[in-house]
C-alpha cells in the first residue's frame, strides 16, 4: 500500500478533481456529525425539561400541603 | 416451561426502558468503533487507494457515495418493518425506532444524491440527470420526508405512528425499482459496484476500502438510531418512574458541576 500523493498540496488538488472530491468530503462530514449531534441535544432538553416539570409540579404541591 | 421461555426477549425488546438500558452499555464501544472505522475507512480511500484509469481521482467519491446509499436504503426497510411491527403487535418502541429512522434516512439520502452530483460533473459532465436510478432515489427521499411530516401532522400520537407507518410500508415499492432501475433502464448511471453474486467489478486494492467504509457507515447508522431513540424514548415515555429518577439524577449532577 502507497501513499498516491508526493504533498499535501497535491493531495488537495487531486489533478483537478480536488474540489469535486473535498466537497463531497466535508457535506458529508457535517451532515454526519448532525446525525449524531442533534440526538445527543434532544436528550438533554428532555431531560431538562421532565426535571423542571418534576419541580413545578413538587413546590405545588408542597403549597398545597402548607395551606391545608 | 422453555416454551414460554423463548419469547420474553420478544417482549423485552418491547421495553423502552430495556433498550434505554442496554443501548446505553453499548454506547461507550459503538463511539470508538465508528469513529475508528470512519477515519480508517476514509484515509485509505481518499489517500491510499489508487486512482482510477478512466476517472481519475474523482472516483474517490464513491468512498462516500456508495456507503451512503447503501444504508439510505437499508434504512428504508428497517423503518417499514419497524412500523409493520408496530401496526400489528402494537409495539410502542417499534414505532419510536421507525421515527427516528426516518431523519437519519432522509440525511442519507440527501448525501446519496449530493455526493453523486458533485461525481456526476466532472465525469459526466452534468450535476443532474433525470436518470431512473437518480429520480428514484429522489423519491426515496420524499418518502423519508413524508413519514416524518406524518408524525406531527395528527394531534394524537397514535393516529401519526400508524399514518407513518402505512406510508413506510407502501413506499417499500419503491426500493426493487432503485436497485433495478440501473439494469431496466440503460441510461447513464453505472450498474452496481458490488453484487452478492458475482466479483466485484474493481480492483482488489479499490475494493478493500470501499467495504471498510460500508461497514463503518453501518456502524455510523446503529450509532446514530439508537441516538435518536433514546431521545424519542425520553420524550414518549416522560411519564414513567424510571424517566422521571433519570432526569432528577442529571438535574442534580449537572447543579453540581454548576457549583464548582
Amino acid at each position: 500500500m502507497k501513499f498516491q500523493f508526493d504533498s499535501f498540496q497535491q493531495m488537495l488538488e487531486m489533478a483537478g478533481h480536488g474540489p469535486y472530491v473535498w466537497t463531497a468530503v466535508l457535506v458529508s462530514l457535517v451532515v454526519m456529525a448532525w446525525l449524531l449531534v442533534r440526538p445527543l441535544q434532544l436528550h438533554r432538553a428532555n431531560l431538562k425539561s421532565i426535571a423542571r416539570q418534576l419541580r413545578r409540579e413538587q413546590r405545588r404541591r408542597g403549597a398545597g400541603e402548607e395551606q391545608q | 416451561m422453555a416454551s414460554n421461555r423463548d419469547w420474553t426477549w420478544f417482549y423485552r425488546l418491547g421495553s423502552p426502558r430495556w433498550f434505554y438500558e442496554t443501548t446505553g452499555r453499548w454506547l461507550p464501544w459503538l463511539w470508538t468503533l465508528t469513529l475508528v472505522l470512519l477515519t480508517a475507512g476514509l484515509v485509505w480511500g481518499l489517500g491510499y487507494a489508487p486512482q482510477d484509469a478512466k476517472q481519475g481521482n474523482s472516483f474517490r467519491i464513491i468512498y462516500l457515495h456508495v456507503p451512503v446509499s447503501f444504508l439510505a436504503l437499508a434504512g428504508y426497510y428497517l423503518m417499514a418493518i419497524a412500523g409493520a411491527i408496530g401496526l400489528i403487535w402494537k409495539m410502542k418502541l417499534s414505532y419510536m425506532v421507525m421515527k427516528s429512522a426516518a431523519p437519519i434516512g432522509a440525511a442519507l439520502t440527501f448525501l446519496a444524491l449530493f455526493t453523486g452530483a458533485v461525481w456526476g460533473k466532472p465525469t459526466w459532465g452534468t450535476y443532474w440527470v433525470w436518470d431512473a436510478r437518480i429520480t428514484s432515489m429522489l423519491i426515496l427521499l420524499f418518502l423519508y420526508l413524508g413519514v416524518l411530516a406524518l408524525q406531527y401532522a395528527f394531534h394524537s400520537q397514535e393516529s401519526g405512528n400508524k399514518a407513518s407507518a402505512i406510508l413506510a410500508l407502501v413506499g417499500t415499492v419503491n426500493i426493487p425499482i432503485i436497485y433495478k432501475s440501473v439494469d431496466w433502464w440503460y441510461t447513464l448511471h453505472q450498474p452496481a459496484t458490488i453484487k452478492l453474486t458475482s466479483a466485484p467489478s474493481m480492483h482488489i486494492d479499490m475494493f478493500q476500502p470501499l467495504l471498510l467504509m460500508i461497514v463503518a457507515l453501518y456502524c455510523f447508522y446503529a450509532l446514530a438510531l439508537i441516538l435518536f431513540t433514546r431521545a424519542e424514548i425520553l420524550q414518549r415515555e416522560r411519564k414513567a418512574a424510571w424517566i422521571c429518577e433519570l432526569a432528577l439524577q442529571a438535574d442534580k449532577d449537572s447543579a453540581g458541576e454548576a457549583e464548582e
